[in-house]
């Protein structure tokens, strides 16, 4: 099964968990969603996902000068973005679970 | 990063930005903080590898990542030069149906008002108006391209914010009675060509106009293109109203100037505008008082040149003069008579010139007893008996 089909509807979830317990700057997320086992997530999904969520107002944004290279634009979880990720993880959980049940013991 | 790099992966950033070109510039900017520093970041990770052949492999093209970041961010797809000529072709032809129909609407209305003056105005704005409508019933997605203007987003927002006062409300209750104007409509509009041409060719095409306007309006509801039809039509529709109106409006107010025949208010035989009496010497009579044989005054009304109104029996009137010098009111009588010597026989009085002074105004010989004499036998002293 193409995963990147599956990946398009759940980037936005994934994207606001990998925040919840830290900032990151677009190529920090983009590693820790690799690191949790999303290998096909690209890398320009991933930033375009993070400006438009960004624009809906979930996140918030602040610059970091580097010592080596550009300086980063860090993006955090704000109260709304908090809310919609509790909201998005229970749907996706039911979601999953119906679908475990419609497996059952076949996979 | 050596400078063979920078120079390579400042290629690869430029050829992201062209393809953002049609973004906002602060939206642009805002992408290349976050994705230049990511293509940077990869570039710097290869070390020694760095090729731009290995960056593309990584990344793709930068059209393909400016891509991929455009569908996940959300915004809209690239505009191509061919879509956005077309769209400037599709706003003008949008544009051109919506002010002809504003035009037609206007035109119809004013034409009907005007029983039909500035023909040739009206045939071009009717021929723009024509070409609109066939536009919008001919060309798919017109109508779309017309609720995009900007024009038309302005006025359904003004719209939406009448909504909400008490006045829309009123005005929607009404709606239940559109059928009953879509049948008055069409009722005017062939009234209209009747008031217009006479029953010529021009009243045979309102008829078939009246009845495409009865279609139009039920079909109008739910396709907005019959709007095309509808509202030319319920333009011409209250110009004829209003011509109608005000031509009734007109003659109802000159009516004491403009048609001053005598109305009997009561139920007294009509009577002359004017009455003159003599006495047996052919001396005429002044404020004589006139009844019928059942002692009903012979009450008729009399205008004088303020407008002031009298309405009573008594006779003869001034007579009310127009000339030159304006409206004057002119006592007296504007002849003299030959009294008949025989008694029997009767002279008609003889015009002989109008020489009002002559007359005797001063005297006060008045009451309505009895004349002294009459060339007939006439009855003498009416008493009101009832």
């Amino acid at each position: 099964m193409d995963t990147s089909q599956l990946l398009k509807g759940v980037l936005d979830l994934a994207v606001l968990a990998v925040l919840r317990k830290e900032d990151g700057y677009g190529y920090d997320v983009l590693r820790r969603l690799r690191a949790g086992g999303l290998d096909g997530v690209g890398d320009a999904s991933v930033y375009g996902t993070l400006r438009r969520l960004y624009n809906a107002g979930l996140l918030t944004s602040y610059v970091v000068p580097s010592e080596e290279g550009p300086h980063r634009k860090y993006y955090s979880l704000n109260e709304p973005g908090r809310a919609r990720l509790l909201d998005s993880g229970k749907t996706w959980k039911s979601f999953a679970q119906a679908l475990d049940d419609l497996l059952g013991e076949g996979a | 990063m050596n400078t063979q790099t920078s120079t390579e992966v400042r290629h690869y950033l430029d050829g992201m930005r062209e393809a953002l070109a049609d973004l906002p510039a602060a939206e642009v900017a805002e992408i290349m903080d976050d994705a230049g520093a990511h293509v940077t970041e990869v570039a710097d990770e290869m070390g020694e590898e760095f090729s731009l052949a290995a960056l593309t492999d990584r990344l793709g093209t930068p059209r393909a990542y400016a891509d991929e970041l455009r569908v996940a961010a959300g915004y809209p797809a690239p505009a191509s030069p061919a879509a956005e000529k077309t769209e400037v072709r599709s706003t003008l032809l949008a544009r051109f149906a919506l002010w002809s129909l504003v035009a037609g609407v206007v035109m119809a209305f004013s034409f009907a008002l005007t029983r039909g003056d500035g023909a040739e105005l009206t045939v071009v704005v009717g021929l723009c108006a024509a070409a609109g409508a066939l536009l919008v019933f001919r060309q798919h997605g017109l109508l779309a391209d017309i609720a995009r203007l900007p024009e038309v987003i302005a006025l359904r927002d003004a719209l939406a914010r009448g909504e909400r006062s008490d006045l829309y409300k009123a005005f929607a209750s009404l709606r239940a009675f559109q059928p009953v104007w879509w049948v008055g409509r069409a009722l005017l509009i062939a009234a209209g060509g009747l008031l217009m041409y006479r029953p010529t060719t021009g009243f045979v095409l309102a008829l078939a106009l009246a009845a495409l306007s009865l279609v139009a309006g039920p079909k109008a509801r739910t396709d907005r293109r019959w709007l095309w039809i509808s509202l030319p039509a319920t333009g011409f529709a209250l110009g004829v109203l209003l011509l109608v109106l005000g031509t009734l409006a007109t003659r109802f107010d000159s009516y004491p100037f403009g048609n001053p025949a005598p109305v009997t208010y009561h139920q007294s035989p009509p009577t002359p505008g004017n009455i003159y009496v003599f006495d047996k010497d052919g001396k005429p009579l002044t404020d004589v008082h006139l009844y019928d044989e059942d002692g009903r005054p012979l009450d008729a009304p009399w205008y004088g040149c303020q407008g002031e109104d009298r309405h009573d029996n008594r006779f003869p009137r001034p007579r009310v003069v127009h000339d030159e010098k304006g409206c004057h009111e002119v006592a007296g009588v504007p002849f003299t008579i030959v009294m008949p010597t025989a008694p029997t026989t009767t002279v008609p009085p003889t015009p002989v010139s109008p020489t009002p002074g002559q007359t005797t105004s001063g005297q006060t010989t008045t009451q309505p007893s009895s004349p002294s004499a009459s060339l007939s036998p006439a009855p003498t002293t009416v008493t009101p008996t009832g």
